[in-house]
C-alpha cells in the first residue's frame, strides 16, 4: 500500500509541475505540430501550395479567315477550370499595366501575346514583333517557370502539328477513318483544319493530365492511402510523432527518476527513511511512479497524436507491444542514468546531453527523412531508442505482432538490464 | 517496577572513514522527560540523532527506543519515534494537508483515523485555514510548524528534534519551544538537540553536553553548573591581540581559566568578578593594552562548556 502511496505522491508532483507536463506532452506535440503546420496540414496527399498568379495581355488579332486563334488558345489554357486550383490568371489591357502588376508583386509573371501571333504562325514567318514575351518577378522561380513551360508545351503542340502535316502531305496518309484523302496540293484551309484537330486533341490531352488522369496518355501514379499505405505527408508526420514520442518518453523516464535526487536535496528522502517504511518499498514506489508516468505520457501522446494529426498507430496488439517496449526501455535507461548521478544538477546535464545524443544515434530526429545513409541505421542498434523506434516503425506500418517481436524483445531486454543495474546502484546507495 | 527508558544508547559508534564522529556514546532518556543534547556544531549530535532515527547504521554499540533495538527491530523502533529534522523536509509543491496525509500514511495511518488526526494536528499548529495552500507559499515559521506536525501525526511516545529553531525568527522560535513543553506535558519524551544554551536551560529535565563525538557531561542544569562551582564568566574585548595580556591575566589571583577568542575577545572564568575585574584592568594597563568592552555572566551552561573544553560553546 505504501508503495502506491509513494508512487501516487510522485505522480501528483510530476503532473502538477508545468515544466514536467510541458516536456512530457506539450513539447512533443508542439514539435510535431511545427512540422504539420510547416507543410500546411494534411488536407490532401500533397502539401498545399500558394496559387501561381499570372497576368495575360492578349493583343493577338488573327486574320478574319484564320482557322484558329492562337492567342485565344493560350488565354484559354491559363484560364481553364482544370488549373483553377493552383493558377490564377488575370487579364490586363496592355503591357504597361501588366508590368506594373509584376513590379507590385501582384502577379508572379506576365505573358504578352503580340498582335500578329496567329498570322505569323499561319504564314510561317517569324520576327521579334511576333514573339511571346514573359516578364517575371525576379524573386520568384516556380510560378514563372510553370507559365513558361505551359506556353512552351502548347507551342510544341503546334510544332508537332506542323510536322504531322508535312508527313501527311508527303505521304498522303489519312488522319482518321472516313476523312477525305488530302492530295499533295491540298488547299490551305484543309491544312489548317488538320492543325486545328491536332490542337484540339492536344488541349484535351493537357486537360486530362490535370483534371482526368485516367484519360491521359501519360499517368504519374503516387501511392495513396487506398493503395497500400498512408499518404507521404501523413507518413512523415506519423514518423515524426513517433520520434518525438520516443525521445520524450526517455526524457520522462529519467526526469521522473530524478525525483529521488530532488527528494534527497529537499530532505524528504531522509525523512522517509525515518518512518517505519522499508527502504526497498520506498525505492519500489519511486520506480513504480516512473513506469506509470511513462505509460501515462505514451497513452496521452498517442491519443493527442491521433486527434491532432490523424496518426494511425497500427494494430492494437502491435501497438501494445511497442508501448510496453518503450516503457521498459525508457524507465530502465532513466533509472540507470539517474543512479549514476549524485545531484539534480548532474542529472540535468545527463538528461540534456546524454538523452539527446542517444536520441540522435537512435535515429529519433531523422526518422521522417527519406534516404538516410545506412550508417545511421547501424548506429541505432546500439541504443535502446533505436530498437523502440524499430518496433514503432513496424507497428505504424500496420505490421503484425510477430513482425515486431525482435525489436520488442530487444527493447525489453535492454530496458530490463539497465533497470536492474540502476536498481542495484540505488539499493547500494540508499538501502 | 522500573519504567522502560525511552531512549537508551550503549556504546554507540559511528565512523566516516578516519573520522570517528560518535565515540562510544552511552546515554539514557527517561520516559516523559526532555533530554537536551547540547554541543557546538560538529560535536556529533546530528550523527547520534541520525543513528537513533534509523538514517545511519552504527559501526558499533546499540540503542533502544522503548526497548526496541535500532539494529534488530528498526521498524518497531521507528514506529515509536517522531523525528523532526533540522531543515524543513516537506514537499513544497503539495499543500499542507497533502503533506500531512502523506506522512501520516508513511506512519501507517489510514482512513478516518488519518483524517481525524490530520484535522487535529492542523488545529494545533494553527494552519487549519491554510491547509489547502501549497507549502512553498508559507512563511519560514509556518513551514517549521508543518514540519513538526508531520512528526506528531502518529502520536509517537518519543520525539527527536534536531535543532528545530536554527535560523528562524524569535516569534516562531518561541512557538516551537512552547510546543515542545506542551508535548512533554502530554507525556511525550523529547530528545532535543541544540547549540543554544538558553534553550537547553529552559526546556530540559536533563542535559547531555557533547563534544568531539563524546558525552562530556550529563545531569540537570543545576548539577552541571555545580561542576564549575560559583565561577562567573567575564568576556573582555581588547584593542590589542589577546596574547599580549594572557600571561599577566593567568597570574591574577582568582582567575581559574583564560581563553582567547577571535578579534581581541578573551573569556575569563573567575571566582568573584567584583574582586578580580579591577586586577584584570591593572594587568592590562601594565602591558599597554586597553579593555574596550566587558560582559559579566553568572555561572551557566556556557561556563560549564568552557570549563570542560576550554572553548566557548559557539566557537
Amino acid at each position: 500500500m505504501k508503495v502506491l502511496d509513494i508512487a501516487l505522491k510522485d505522480l501528483v508532483r510530476s503532473f502538477r509541475s508545468l515544466f514536467a507536463v510541458g516536456m512530457m506532452v506539450v513539447a512533443p506535440l508542439l514539435l510535431t505540430g511545427l512540422i504539420y503546420f510547416a507543410f500546411g496540414g494534411m488536407g490532401g496527399e500533397q502539401p498545399d501550395m500558394p496559387a501561381i498568379r499570372v497576368g495575360l495581355v492578349n493583343l493577338d488579332a488573327p486574320p478574319a479567315d484564320a482557322p484558329f486563334n492562337l492567342g485565344q488558345n493560350i488565354v484559354e489554357m491559363f484560364t481553364d477550370e482544370s488549373v483553377a486550383d493552383w493558377l490564377v490568371a488575370t487579364h490586363y489591357p496592355d503591357e504597361v499595366a501588366a508590368r506594373t502588376a509584376v513590379d507590385r508583386q501582384e502577379i508572379g509573371a506576365a505573358v504578352f501575346i503580340p498582335e500578329g501571333l496567329t498570322a505569323a504562325i499561319l504564314s510561317g514567318e517569324r520576327d521579334p514583333d511576333t514573339t511571346i514575351v514573359i516578364v517575371q518577378d525576379p524573386t520568384l522561380t516556380i510560378g514563372p517557370q510553370v507559365a513558361r513551360d505551359m506556353i512552351t508545351s502548347l507551342l510544341d503542340g503546334f510544332t508537332g502539328g506542323s510536322i504531322a502535316l508535312q508527313v501527311i502531305q508527303e505521304r498522303g496518309a489519312r488522319l482518321e477513318p472516313g476523312d477525305p484523302l488530302p492530295d499533295r496540293q491540298a488547299p490551305a484551309w484543309q491544312v489548317a483544319t488538320l492543325i486545328d484537330k491536332y490542337q484540339t486533341w492536344y488541349v484535351d490531352f493537357q486537360r486530362a493530365l490535370f483534371h482526368e488522369p485516367d484519360r491521359a496518355a501519360l499517368r504519374m501514379v503516387v501511392p495513396s492511402a487506398g493503395e497500400g499505405g498512408a499518404a507521404p505527408m501523413q507518413q512523415i508526420l506519423s514518423m515524426t510523432m513517433v520520434g518525438q514520442m520516443i525521445f520524450f518518453a526517455f526524457y520522462t523516464g529519467a526526469y521522473s527518476m530524478m525525483s529521488i535526487l530532488q527528494e534527497q536535496e529537499e530532505g524528504t528522502l531522509a525523512r522517509l527513511f525515518t518512518t517505519p517504511t522499508e527502504r526497498t518499498l520506498i525505492l519500489a514506489g519511486k520506480f513504480l511512479a516512473v513506469f506509470l508516468t511513462v505509460i501515462g505520457q505514451g497513452v496521452a501522446l498517442m491519443v493527442f497524436g491521433r486527434l491532432a494529426f490523424g496518426v494511425v498507430w497500427g494494430r492494437p496488439v502491435s501497438v501494445a507491444l511497442a508501448v510496453v517496449g518503450q516503457v521498459v526501455a525508457a524507465a530502465g535507461l532513466g533509472v540507470m542514468l539517474i543512479s549514476l548521478t549524485r545531484t539534480t544538477r548532474q542529472a540535468g546535464a545527463v538528461l540534456g546531453g546524454g538523452l539527446t545524443a542517444f536520441g540522435m544515434l537512435g535515429g529519433l530526429f531523422t526518422v521522417g527523412i527519406q534516404g538516410m545513409p545506412a550508417l545511421f541505421d547501424t548506429l541505432s542498434v546500439f541504443t535502446p531508442q533505436g530498437w523502440v523506434l524499430k518496433s514503432w516503425k513496424v507497428a505504424i506500418a500496420g505490421g503484425a505482432p510477430a513482425e515486431l517481436l525482435l525489436p520488442f524483445v530487444v527493447s525489453v531486454l535492454i530496458g530490463g538490464a539497465m533497470f536492474a543495474i540502476g536498481a542495484v546502484l540505488f539499493r547500494r546507495r540508499f538501502a | 517496577m522500573d519504567t522502560l527508558p525511552a531512549i537508551e544508547t550503549q556504546g554507540l559508534v559511528k565512523r566516516f572513514g578516519d573520522l570517528q564522529a560518535v565515540q562510544g556514546v552511552s546515554l539514557t532518556a527517561h520516559a516523559g522527560e526532555i533530554l537536551s543534547l547540547l554541543g557546538p556544531n560538529g560535536a556529533g549530535k546530528s550523527t547520534l540523532i541520525s543513528m537513533l532515527s534509523g538514517l545511519l547504521e552504527p559501526n558499533g554499540g546499540d540503542a533502544t527506543i522503548l526497548g526496541h533495538s535500532i539494529r534488530t527491530e528498526p521498524g518497531a523502533a521507528k514506529a515509536c519515534l517522531g523525528v523532526v529534522p533540522q531543515e524543513v523536509a516537506l514537499y513544497p509543491d503539495l499543500s499542507a494537508r497533502e503533506n500531512l496525509v502523506f506522512w501520516g500514511k508513511m506512519y501507517g495511518l489510514r482512513g478516518v483515523a488519518l483524517k481525524q488526526r490530520v484535522d487535529e494536528v492542523l488545529d494545533v499548529i494553527g494552519l487549519a485555514d491554510r491547509q489547502k495552500d501549497r507549502v512553498d507559499k508559507f512563511s519560514g515559521g509556518m513551514k517549521r510548524r508543518v514540519n513538526i506536525a508531520a512528526a506528531l501525526l502518529h502520536k509517537p511516545q518519543v520525539v527527536i528534534m534536531d535543532e528545530p529553531t536554527v535560523g528562524i525568527d524569535p516569534q516562531s522560535r518561541r512557538y516551537i519551544l512552547d510546543h515542545v513543553l506542551e508535548l512533554n506535558r502530554q507525556g511525550m519524551t523529547v530528545l532535543y538537540t541544540t547549540h543554544y544554551m538558553e534553550e537547553a536551560q529552559e526546556l530540559s529535565d536533563h542535559i547531555a553536553i557533547m563534544d568531539h563525538g563524546q558525552i562530556i557531561a550529563y545531569g540537570t542544569h543545576e548539577e552541571l553548573v555545580r561542576l564549575v562551582g560559583e565561577q562567573a564568566r567575564i568576556d573582555l574585548t581588547l584593542n590589542v591581540e589577546a596574547e599580549r595580556v594572557l600571561p599577566a591575566w593567568q597570574e591574577v589571583s582568582g582567575v581559574s581559566r583564560v581563553s582567547p577568542g577571535a578579534e581581541g575577545l578573551v573569556t575569563v572564568l573567575v571566582d568573584d568578578s567584583n574582586r578580580v575585574l579591577p586586577r584584570l584592568f591593572e594587568a592590562a594597563t601594565e602591558v599597554d593594552a586597553r579593555i574596550t568592552s566587558v560582559d559579566i555572566q553568572e555561572p551557566n551552561l556556557e561556563a560549564v562548556f568552557l570549563h570542560l573544553t576550554g572553548r566557548a560553546l559557539r566557537d
